[in-house]
């Protein structure tokens, strides 16, 4: 291993931490300075170290990383069901250079977190499904904003994923014939979702976690990646902050697959997703010339503990819960005489929303709900296959639903948009060497509204497809990066903490202070309801909300394990994200799915029909929007109604 | 309500315990009180979380001595339970300490890796076609696959407690249950030999780990499972299985246990480890007194000295 020392006009400052007497003579004896040297070796791998904490012991990070002796030939961000199933499948290719990274350790993402099931037509339970009734049921829930020969790919291959799983060691629920059991979910025509009990998500990550261990897959945890470093054109890698040591790497890569999951927590405690859920890698993205595609389709789940945001699965209602508002009254009869509760997310959320708003809600502000009525399922189905909706109910909200109602409101839950994918048969985004997967990106296969049990099973496909493309592509490509600007960007980033967490307590306000301003402004004004006026006010209120954010105090400058200076890097993007929602659902003057605009109550097929993409100027850091048609394939769009 | 919180705090090589006050609201999770902490008082504060829901498994610590779920605890009930209104809250036990209540998850991944953590399908399966398996073959395992990795199992483990280097963690020897009872596996064998070897037999069979998992998956219980497995295998011929077997049957029978038949040198000890804690419990119950027995065994002095430790181990633990 070979140390630079790179002089990057950093003053040394003086130690208050001491190093092993190791450590100290092995940087006095080579007249490096402590805090600012470079590692790098052959390879084009780049480490600053940090300075105070010279704790490389962690096997969170693999030796050859640390010493900058890899580079890789997928490097996936993220992972959830969309990262790891993309590095399973770019370790097929033998030889190829696979790491996953994430930001927690690998186990813990939203995908943990999915409870319904995953989408895939089997037959196995009805059938009389089929890819075209899968297919129109998508685009229907959609609302016709999906790209239909994207969908129509995915229903292809949904599917064979669900048998794949099932071969891994999937714990499915299973039927008499042996087959696993799939159960029916709100908008879909057939039974297509398998599931384990309601925690399908989480059995789904352990099962791909241990395959890749299995398959001896680097795994680059408890690691943030703080952007994408270009050259030009050409992908050098990326850089991103190991959280134990604080050490800044530049990791290259010849491809890496985005899988960083949604961007739910611009609405922060009115959300179902995980704290993680901050759409760094879209921001990323954006910042590397992806366009951000249809950013303002933010899906509202209807059942939402009131109490905190929490998930009551949609199974709930498939399994036949009712919901009921003030007066006693089964109120969805109103807005879906047909299906009723089953009717889509975005239909069921809007009723309850009206419901609340006309003042047969119960409870207030932000906590106020309705109650959803399990007592129509017999107990021991309950316990049987509702265990953990049962478990939430009644730990937050003190109630035991086999006896009584729970109160429930919407909660933001699903990120349709994404970055953009330009070819679903690879995966490949419009920059060359960076795939995209995932919640974080935008097929686009879930259009305004996606159906339940279709986000595990997009996890799957897509995440397969863009493992195989970029793997595809990385061996067929040699490493265009280069070295001096990856180590450019790090020393930049290296600046960027000292800085940032430097900073005294009385510069401005601090980083949870402006995101609950945030949140406030994305829950009221660019939430369930839109219009003109509040989206404009919005906009307002997130760029004053940005001038604070460049300096406010983020109150913690310890290298090791400095969790302030990562909310303060996810606050960031969620300002960018919050931005383009805004962006985008100011210039969608119509309704349709997630995205409803109380000034324009009607779909407008004419002029809409098409894909916002924000696109971030590279100089000037502006949003700027343009628009791309739908594909549309097989079913014209029509009216909706369930 | 106010309550106090202790936090043991650990920053680049310092440590001290650090005292918070909070006003308790109704509903309040222990996660919840730690981020109010975080963003009201000290942002300095480090821990982990993500689901905020108890599926993840990212937040568990030490409260009062005993592992939780802190997104899952409310502290009413904590406070109610212990009587008092300060809560100690620690990083978990068994683990390395990375800052504050953020703990080393790697040297416990790398120990799943022991035990090849997949299934091998049998021949009749395809990736194409999937597999078969009945809904009663299905719940044989299906308690095991609930698994979060929270930790909260190993923080409490007297074994682990006295060498984590010849075993396992509690939650991987559930996950090894999950695969060796999963009748889709072709090959259980090879994951019970592994875990034989792992350390399947040194567990002390003393419960904490059963007693604090927050899922109920009870380890301890996947550990007997494992252990009957390996007799169903034809793995019993190793000598702790075979002992195991002798002197189980032994107490069982006549509750108590005939030191005449721990005839044996080095398999002695994996025996005595073995049975020690469960020897401890009955002495307590009066069922037994080895100490006072007639020593024949040459290898007594030894086994006593185990006793001893299981001993010391499990007050510590009390
Ligand atoms: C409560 C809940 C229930 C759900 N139920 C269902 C269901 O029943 N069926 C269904 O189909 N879908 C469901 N969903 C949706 C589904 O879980 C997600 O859409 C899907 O799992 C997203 O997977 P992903 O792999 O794209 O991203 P995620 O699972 O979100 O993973 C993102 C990964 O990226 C990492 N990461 C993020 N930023 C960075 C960074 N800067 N640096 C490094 N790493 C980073 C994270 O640590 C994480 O590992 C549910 C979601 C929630 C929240
Ligand atoms: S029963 Fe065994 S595994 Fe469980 S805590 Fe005790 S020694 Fe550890
Ligand atoms: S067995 Fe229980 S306590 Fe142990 S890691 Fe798994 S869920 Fe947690
Ligand atoms: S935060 Fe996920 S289990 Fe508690």
């Amino acid at each position: 291993m070979s140390f630079l020392h790179v002089k990057l006009g950093l003053k040394v400052e003086k130690e208050t931490v001491s190093l092993t007497s190791n450590e100290e003579e092995y940087y006095m004896s080579n007249g490096i300075s402590r805090r600012t040297f470079l590692m790098g070796a052959a390879a084009a791998g780049v480490a600053i170290a940090a300075g105070t904490y010279f704790s490389w012991n962690g096997k969170n990070i693999p030796e050859e990383v640390k010493k900058g002796d890899v580079t890789y030939d997928v490097l996936v961000i993220g992972s959830g069901g969309a990262g790891m199933r993309a590095a399973l499948a770019a370790a097929e290719n033998k030889g190829l250079k696979v790491a996953v990274m994430t930001k927690l350790q690998p186990t813990r993402s939203a995908s943990t977190m999915a409870q319904g099931g995953m989408n895939g037509v089997t037959k196995v339970t009805d059938k009389e499904d089929s890819v075209e009734s899968h297919m129109f049921d998508t685009i229907k829930g959609g609302d016709y904003l999906c790209d239909q020969d994207a969908v129509e790919y995915f229903a292809e291959n949904a599917g064979k994923n669900i048998y794949e799983m099932d071969y891994m060691g999937f714990p499915y629920n299973r039927q008499k014939d042996g087959c696993f059991h799939q159960r029916k979910m709100g908008g879909h025509a057939h039974a297509r979702a398998s599931y384990f009990e309601d925690r399908a998500g989480h059995a789904m990550v352990h099962t791909l976690f241990e395959q890749c261990l299995n398959h001896g897959i680097d795994f680059i945890s408890e690691c943030i990646m703080l952007e994408i470093s270009m050259n030009g054109d050409n992908l050098n890698g990326v850089i991103a902050m190991d959280m134990r040591s604080g050490n800044i790497l530049g990791i290259p890569a010849k491809t890496i697959i985005i899988a960083t999951g949604g961007y739910g927590r611009a609405y922060w405690v009115r959300t179902s997703n995980p704290y993680s859920s901050t759409g760094d890698g879209i921001v990323a993205g954006m910042n590397v010339g992806i366009p951000f595609k249809d950013p303002e389709m933010v899906q509202f789940h209807p059942t939402g503990l009131s109490a905190n945001g929490v998930l009551l699965s949609e199974s709930s209602r498939a399994e036949g819960a009712i919901l009921v508002n003030k007066n006693g009254e089964r109120f969805m009869a109103k807005y879906a005489p047909e299906k009723k509760e089953l009717a889509t997310r975005d239909i069921v959320a809007r009723a309850i929303a009206t419901e609340i708003e006309e003042g047969r809600g119960i409870g207030e502000g932000i906590r106020a709900g309705v109650y959803m009525d399990f007592r129509p399922i017999p107990p021991e189905r309950i316990r049987e296959r509702l265990g953990q909706v049962w478990e939430l109910s009644k730990r937050f909200a003190g109630v035991d639903i086999t006896k009584e109602p729970v109160p429930i409101s919407p909660t933001c839950h699903y990120s349709m948009g994404g970055l953009e994918m330009a070819d679903f048969h690879t995966g490949a985004s419009r920059v060359k060497g960076i795939y995209v997967a995932g919640e974080c990106s935008c097929v686009s296969v879930h259009g305004a509204n996606r159906l339940g049990a279709n986000s595990l099973s997009e996890v799957l496909v897509f995440g397969h497809t863009a493992g195989d493309g970029a793997a595809a592509f990385a061996k067929s490509n040699n490493y265009a990066g280069s070295q001096d600007k990856l180590a450019e960007d790090c020393s930049r980033w290296k600046d960027t903490f000292e800085e940032v967490t430097n900073r005294r307590r009385t510069v401005g306000k601090t980083v949870p202070e402006i995101r609950d301003a945030m949140v406030n402004t994305m829950w009221f004004k660019a939430g369930v309801f839109r219009d003109e006026q509040h989206l404009t006010e919005a906009s307002k209120e997130l760029e004053a909300l940005e001038k604070e954010y460049s300096h406010c105090y983020v109150g913690d400058n310890s290298h090791v394990f400095n969790t302030a200076f990562y909310q303060y890097i996810e606050l960031g993007n969620l300002l960018q994200i919050s931005h383009a929602i805004v962006q985008g659902a100011l210039a969608r003057k119509e309704s349709r799915g997630g995205h409803s605009r109380r000034d324009y109550p009607k779909r407008d097929d004419k002029n809409f029909l098409k894909h916002t993409l924000i696109f971030k100027d590279k100089k000037t850091g502006k949003y700027r929007a343009e628009y791309k048609d739908v594909v549309i394939t097989k079913y014209q769009p029509k009216e909706r109604k369930y | 309500m106010d309550m106090n919180l202790k936090i043991h705090r650990f920053v680049e090589g310092k440590k001290w315990v650090q005292d918070y006050k909070l006003t308790v609201k109704t509903g309040m999770t222990v996660l919840e009180a730690l981020t109010e902490v975080k963003e009201k008082q000290d942002p300095t504060l480090s821990f982990t979380c993500s689901c905020r829901s108890s599926i993840c498994g990212a937040c568990a610590v030490r409260v009062n001595g005993n592992a939780e779920l802190s997104c899952e605890v409310l502290v009413e009930t904590l406070m109610k339970r212990y009587k008092t209104d300060t809560l100690v809250i620690e990083p978990l036990g068994n683990f390395k300490v990375i800052r504050d209540l953020v703990v080393d998850w790697d040297p416990k991944y790398a120990t799943i890796k022991k035990i090849k953590p997949v299934i091998e399908p049998k021949k009749e399966f395809s990736l194409e076609t999937g597999c078969k398996q009945s809904p009663e073959e299905f719940n044989k395992f299906k308690k095991y696959a609930k698994c979060i990795l929270c930790g909260s199992c190993v923080s409490e483990c007297n074994k682990s407690a006295l060498n984590q280097e010849d075993f396992l963690s509690p939650f991987v020897f559930v996950k090894a249950e999950r695969l060796v009872a999963d009748s889709r596996n072709r090959s259980p064998q090879e994951q019970l030999k592994a875990i034989v070897e792992a350390g399947l037999w040194r567990c002390f069979n003393c419960q904490e780990c059963t007693a604090k998992c927050p899922k109920g998956l009870d380890p301890a219980g996947a550990i007997e499972k494992l252990k009957e497995s390996t007799f169903a295998h034809k793995l019993d011929d190793n000598v702790g299985a075979r002992h195991a077997k002798a002197i189980y049957d032994d107490i069982s029978d006549s509750g108590t246990l005939d030191e005449s038949k721990l005839n044996i040198k080095s398999e002695g000890l994996i025996m005595a480890a073995l049975r020690a804690p469960m020897a401890v419990r009955l002495m307590r119950t009066g069922k037994m007194n080895p100490m006072n027995g007639h020593p024949v065994n040459p290898e007594i002095e030894t086994i006593r000295k185990i006793v001893k430790n299981a001993e010391a181990a499990s007050k510590e633990a009390e």
